[in-house]
């Protein structure tokens, strides 16, 4: 599906991702999880085709290079989720939505978008917004309408699509958190692929097929929810004491911090 | 509406005698009702139309309502270049082919317009975003730099460029013709074609730039096409009519009140808005002081400067 080889990034001298190596499979669910400043986000905006890294051609979507892609074909292919959603946008919550199907219609949107704007509101719990301006919304709201969006952007026939969110529970209360893992976890066993940034290790564990740990721009460990989860990886990652135990009642790992 | 005297018969009557062939109609009264009076008309509707558009399209590329190309200097730029071709254009202009001595004030107010453009953006755009205060404070930089230039330029020149540049520094629509509504007209067509199904791709920038690249806009391609027509339209304005400010901001902040920023649908409104808006400012500056003229940037002004204000003040609460 996506394949990143050697991938390095630089700011100013400074070392985001040293030589990143990952290859993600159709119908997986890729969390990274990793301590601040692990370069989490960056391998998401490489990976994603938003900045390039130090050697070019070295991500194939899909055994393409980005810059093969037509941009209409790239954009009902996959979507990206970002961290930091624009504030302001004087605009309904409906329309923001709308902009999912952009790529899809050229003036006036036909019947199909609108029903996927719908289903997509519907799906982050938000139909009930849909009317009122999204300037006028609380964070964890805007968060949705957002959420809503780049599912709306992939709402059609497309085989094996790749979503990409960095950090999507920012700001989500509990039922919102699991509600919008639940669509991704939809999404990807319609062998769609995501690929997730994630702060809570729980529900990366309980929600994700696949875990990349990161650390100081490198990989430091990968693999299956119970390869990653062992408490001296952990730990040592995070520079922090922890625990781990099987969840009572899905005996996934459970990560407990502190001593 | 205006001066001339028809011998008591209403402009109408006498515009409806020329185009049916009336021999009624005597030739000083077609040249007022034609070459005067019909071709200020058309070109206050081009130039409306154009100004607003270029306003639009420009806060949309910098994502922020107060981008307008007479705040961020663009305008004071292709004056710049305008009122330079103007004075030092004598000394070379023999030994020009006509066809380029015809067009050359346009083509160095489009450069003009260009290379602000080009600076502006240069300074106060770092991957991707906009800082407002240095984009204004830029415009301010520029704007002071073309008022001293005039200055210079005004101490140097001859009787006749003098009035060439009061003119240019107040905007008027007298200087009308139908060649220049002709070449307006084909600049107007040409980046509306381009701009007007733009309103997609501007909606998407208001989610950021890279955000507008994965819904399939080719960001890059979009800003480049922005610069180049914004310059050429303002150019051409310029070049004709002098400095009109305030239209691109006007229009679509009223346009903003009723339809929220959907430039799917400001952006064509404010094609037709802009339109209406100069053609009333021009009617009132030609009619309110007759027989003189009450120059037509000095009414824009008058109504651009509170709604200039309304923003920044509301720019000063969200922050």
């Amino acid at each position: 599906m996506i394949k990143g080889h050697d991938i390095s990034y630089a700011h100013k001298n400074f070392h985001i991702l040293k030589s990143v190596n990952l290859s993600v499979e159709y119908g997986e669910f890729l969390a990274i999880i990793g301590p601040n400043g692990a370069g989490k986000s960056t391998l998401l905006s490489v990976l994603a085709n938003e900045i390039s890294a130090q050697q070019k051609n070295n991500v194939l979507f899909k055994e393409k290079e980005f810059r093969q892609w037509n941009l209409k074909d790239l954009s009902q292919n996959k979507a990206k989720f970002s961290q930091h959603n624009s504030d302001d946008i004087t605009l309904r919550v409906k329309d923001v939505v709308m902009m999912g199907r952009y790529p899809y219609f050229n003036t006036v949107p036909s019947q199909n978008d609108w029903q996927a704007v719908e289903e997509s509101l519907k799906e982050t719990d938000v139909l009930h917004l849909k009317e009122r301006e999204y300037n006028s919304l609380s964070g964890g709201e805007k968060q949705r309408v957002h959420l809503a969006r780049v599912l709306a952007q992939l709402k059609n026939d497309v085989q094996h699509k790749l979503m990409f969110l960095d950090e999507p529970l920012n700001n989500l209360d509990v039922k919102h958190q699991f509600k919008a893992l639940q669509s991704i976890k939809n999404f990807t066993q319609k062998a769609n692929t995501a690929i997730v940034v994630l702060h809570d290790l729980n529900l990366a564990a309980q929600f994700a097929d696949r875990i990349l740990l990161m650390k100081n721009g490198q990989v430091a460990s990968q693999g299956s929810p119970e390869e990653v989860f062992k408490q001296e990886i952990i730990s040592d990652a995070y520079s922090f004491p922890c625990a781990v135990c099987a969840h009572p009642l899905t005996k996934n790992p459970m990560i407990i911090f502190g001593n | 509406m205006g001066v001339y005297d028809f011998d008591g018969k209403s402009p109408l009557t006498v515009l409806q005698g020329m185009i049916t062939g009336n021999p009624q109609v005597s030739l000083s009264e077609k040249y007022v009702i034609w070459d005067v009076r019909t071709a200020r008309i058309i070109m206050a509707i081009l130039i409306g139309s154009i100004l607003a558009v270029s306003g639009t399209t420009m806060q949309g590329m910098f994502k922020n309502p107060l981008a307008t190309p007479d705040l961020i200097g663009i305008t004071a730029g292709a004056t710049l270049m305008a009122a330079i071709t103007i004075v030092l254009g004598s000394h070379f202009r023999e030994h020009l082919p006509d066809f380029v001595q015809n067009s050359m004030l346009s083509i160095a107010a489009f450069l003009g317009a260009l290379l602000t453009t080009l600076l502006v953006y240069r300074i106060s755009t770092t991957q991707g975003k906009t800082n407002v205060v240095i984009m204004l404070l830029s415009g301010v930089a520029i704007s002071a730099l073309g008022f001293a230039i005039v200055g210079f330029l005004i101490y140097l020149s001859k009787d006749e460029q003098l009035r060439d540049l009061t003119f240019w520094n107040l905007g008027s629509l007298g200087g009308a013709t139908w060649q220049k509504n002709g070449i307006l007209f084909l600049v107007m067509l040409g980046s509306y074609f381009i701009l007007i199904p733009k309103g997609k791709a501007l909606n998407a920038m208001m989610l950021g730039e890279k955000d507008a690249g994965h819904l399939g806009v080719n960001v890059e391609k979009l800003k480049k096409q922005i610069v180049v027509l914004v310059a050429l339209m303002i150019g051409t304005c310029v070049a004709f009519s002098g400095t009109i400010g305030f239209v691109g901001l006007i229009v679509p902040y009223i346009l903003r009140l009723i339809f929220k920023s959907n430039y799917q649908l400001i952006l064509p409104l404010s094609a037709v808005m802009g339109s209406i808006l100069l053609l009333v400012a021009d009617t009132f500056s030609r009619t309110i002081v007759a027989p003189s003229e009450i120059p037509i940037g000095v009414l824009t002004a008058f109504m651009g400067a509170p709604v200039f204000i309304a923003i920044l003040i509301r720019f000063k609460n969200s922050m």
